[in-house]
């Protein structure tokens, strides 16, 4: 009986795949997505989060915990984004090298600054975080620092490889240099538009439009059907160029309200892979901003 | 007057003397110096330009950032954030309601399993706030205290410790804390899907399973293909039904379990596992006292309760499913003294009790709705209990079929109505009971475990 445990563990262990550099475990796509720019085929990228779920209520799954356990590092968007299931997946792998303050801990957030930060804040305010809005993914100006600081991190894990890193960054801000020059062509300057979750600041802030109203009262609050009265009628005075909302929240909420209102719903993706031909950073920026004209 | 004029011709003087000197030179420098002015021109130009930049980033940046965070947030006497540990706070209050009286409730147990009543009275019952502190000690070590505090007092239910820096996956944990060995076992009771605990938990480990044991616990978490999580646990062995406190001796009762999980999908995963919870038993609450005589009856002996469990859960979009089932088998040998009211020994026999049990659970989720249905029952396949080498006659086979619907206005709010058919006390009498629960987190976001 112990012998035949044996054999099933050696020949499990034996047979999981080669080593191909280094375990790079992302949290969301879009991390997942921009670590592969850097990484090319140095890494093997697992990413945790499918791009339709919501990244604020994700169950700390065994099978997430299993890829920590096998990372050599682990990165994650930060400003408490995770918060509920990341702490947990961390521990539980039991895998040391990926513990908080650690330089396999790689917190994208830290080269990020972000925008609505909260100084007071309680949760009669909804889902609000107080280090800032979390959803930078959206945001180019962001983007290219945290694949700078990927580039570097890697790079000092793996020096053998790091002028590969360093390479692979260069080219993918030239890459970033042309397509931030032509989403800045599209001038979505004095566009406005209402929205369903707080998804869309840090696009509004680069590209110079607006966000008149929510759908949701207060962030991760569905709306009340005295919310949306009230919604209407602000929108009767703002005449907004589009409701934006995300095909996995509040798309049957905003549809509704496009047809009460005539005013067109914009289905974005929340990240990279959500909707078809985005599957990578640089398509699903084209195609947030492209739909937004 | 006059010196001032000597000095101004003196200066005078000595220029035109220094300018002629150099004469040929005069132009070029000239030229020069026009040169350098420019040039300074040009820079300061372009510092103002880049000044101007940063201003007019600032004004745009300042909305955002009207105060620094660091400065708001300070820990105790104004020290630094690090001096407050993660803190939340769940307040779990219940309405009761059932067709039997409290005192009926009160001794209503599980025959041939345990004296423990329902534990909740028509009306209002508080369970108690439970205080969570959590918060890394250092590189090494997380350190987690739950202190359920109720109108007894604050308890310690758990205040542990867990590595963070073993090599190879594994990991030690170590102080008072809920054994991991089944699923309800190491969940707290505000994160059980239902008001209260399985059936076949209540019947062989009491209304909170386990519970918080002394002990330490290793776990291995091996690079598998497959998730597989290993465990044993050794315990004081406190559980009052499965072990008793032994004043001869230490650490009593021990723990393996392993915990295997695979993806069935893009949406979902089944978890199933084996364990065993073993050691030895001195407990007086299986039976309830003579009716005739008053005589209470103890049992010395050694404990073995098999275990399965099964979780299988489906989510995507705003649906959920959330099927899970245990089963539990138990082994139990010893003496069962009975006592008189003195304290003297009337008699001693041999108990011998092959027991088992299931419960399986159904959940739905709609967005911030979720139903659910649980059926548990005892006595599946194996029904011994042999008190002097002769089965015990129980009428019946003890179940229980409960309903519950519930709403979540946010992740830290729950309000969970529960109706149960409860057959477990072996006579005619039926406890229909109906629960309205409330569960309410403040403090440090509490963890999303599968």
């Amino acid at each position: 009986m112990r012998k035949l445990f044996l054999a099933i563990v050696l020949t499990l262990t034996l047979t999981s795949p080669a080593f191909a550099g280094l375990n790079v475990v992302a949290t969301l796509p879009w991390i997942g997505s921009i670590a592969k720019e850097i990484g090319k085929d140095k890494i093997t990228v697992t990413t945790l989060v499918k791009p339709s779920q919501d990244p604020h209520y994700v169950e700390a799954k065994p099978s997430m915990i299993l890829a920590a356990r096998k990372a050599d590092i682990i990165m994650y968007n930060g400003l408490d984004l995770e918060v509920g299931y990341l702490p947990l997946i961390i521990e539980s792998s039991k895998n040391s090298k990926l513990m908080p303050g650690r330089s396999r801990n790689f917190d994208c957030s830290r080269f990020v600054s972000a925008i609505e930060k909260q100084a007071n804040v309680e949760r009669s305010m909804g889902d609000v975080h107080p280090l800032g809005n979390p959803h930078y993914q959206f945001s180019p100006h962001n983007i290219i620092r945290v694949a700078e600081g990927m580039a570097n991190a890697l790079a000092e894990l793996d020096r053998a490889n790091g002028d590969a890193y360093r390479a692979n960054f260069r080219s993918f801000a030239a890459r970033f240099k042309e397509k931030q020059k032509q989403l800045l062509s599209l001038n979505l300057k004095g566009k406005r538009y209402v929205a369903y979750h707080k998804l869309f600041g840090y696009l509004a802030h680069e590209y110079g439009f607006q966000v008149v109203g929510y759908l949701e009262p207060k962030p991760g609050i569905p709306p009340s059907a005295a919310h949306i009265e009230k919604l209407i009628e602000e929108m009767r005075h703002h005449k907004p160029d589009g409701i934006l909302v995300t095909e996995a929240h509040g798309l049957h909420e905003a549809e509704s309200l496009g047809a009460k209102t005539g005013v067109k719903v914009i289905v974005l993706p929340q990240d990279v892979g959500d909707m078809k031909g985005t599957d990578d950073w640089f398509a699903f920026v084209d195609k947030v901003v492209s739909s937004l004209r | 007057m006059n010196s001032l004029r000597i000095v101004w011709c003196l200066f005078l003087g000595s220029l035109f003397f220094s300018v002629s000197a150099y004469g040929e030179d005069t132009t070029k420098r000239l030229d020069r110096l026009e040169d350098a002015l420019k040039g300074q021109a040009a820079t300061i130009e372009d510092q103002q330009k880049t000044i101007d930049e940063l201003k007019e980033q600032l004004k745009a940046k300042e909305p955002e950032e009207t105060s620094s965070l660091s400065s708001k947030l300070t820990g105790l006497f104004g020290g630094s954030l690090m001096t407050n540990p993660y803190i939340s706070v769940v307040l779990d209050a219940k309405g009761y309601a059932s067709n039997l009286k409290n005192s009926q409730l009160n001794n209503r147990g599980v025959p041939g399993f345990t004296t423990e009543g329902r534990g909740l009275k028509n009306g209002f019952n508080t369970d108690g706030t439970e205080l969570f502190i959590f918060a890394p000690v250092d590189p090494y070590f997380n350190l987690y205290a739950n202190i359920p505090v109720n109108a007894d007092g604050a308890t310690l239910e758990e205040g542990y410790f867990v590595t963070t820096d073993l090599p190879e996956g594994f990991q030690v944990k170590g102080g008072r804390f809920k054994s991991n060995s089944t699923r309800l076992n190491a969940q707290h009771p505000h994160a059980w899907d239902f008001a209260d605990i399985a059936l076949p938990y209540k019947a062989f480990l009491g209304a909170e399973g386990v519970g918080g044991e002394n002990g330490v616990q290793l776990t291995w978490l091996p690079p598998l293909p497959v998730y597989t999580l290993l465990g044993i646990e050794v315990l004081q062995g406190d559980n009052p039904l499965l072990f008793g406190k032994d004043d001869n001796w230490g650490p009593h009762a021990f723990t393996a379990f392993a915990k295997v999980s695979v993806d069935t999908g893009d949406d979902s995963t089944l978890y199933a596992g084996p364990s065993v919870i073993f050691g030895s038993t001195r407990s007086a609450g299986i039976l309830p006292p003579d009716a005739g005589t008053g005589n209470t009856f103890g049992l010395r002996g050694n404990s073995a309760l098999y275990g399965m469990e099964a979780v299988w859960k489906w989510k995507s979009g705003l649906h959920g499913v959330n099927l899970q089932g245990e089963y539990l088998y138990l082994v139990q040998n010893g003496d069962l003294t009975e006592s008189a009211a003195t304290g003297a020994a009337v008699s001693v026999h041999p108990l011998h009790r092959h027991q088992d049990g299931a419960y399986i659970q159904a959940l739905y989720r709609y967005g911030r709705w979720r139903i659910g249905a649980r059926y548990d029952r005892l006595e599946l396949f194996a029904d011994t209990f042999e008190r002097g080498g002769v089965q015990e006659n129980f009428s019946g086979k003890p179940w229980r079929a409960t309903g519950s619907l519930e709403f979540n206005p946010t992740e830290f709010s729950t309000i969970r109505t529960q109706f149960t058919s409860d057959h477990s006390g072996r006579d005619a009498r039926v406890n229909n009971e109906g629960i309205l629960q409330f569960i309410f987190t403040i403090g440090a976001h509490p963890a999303h475990t599968f």
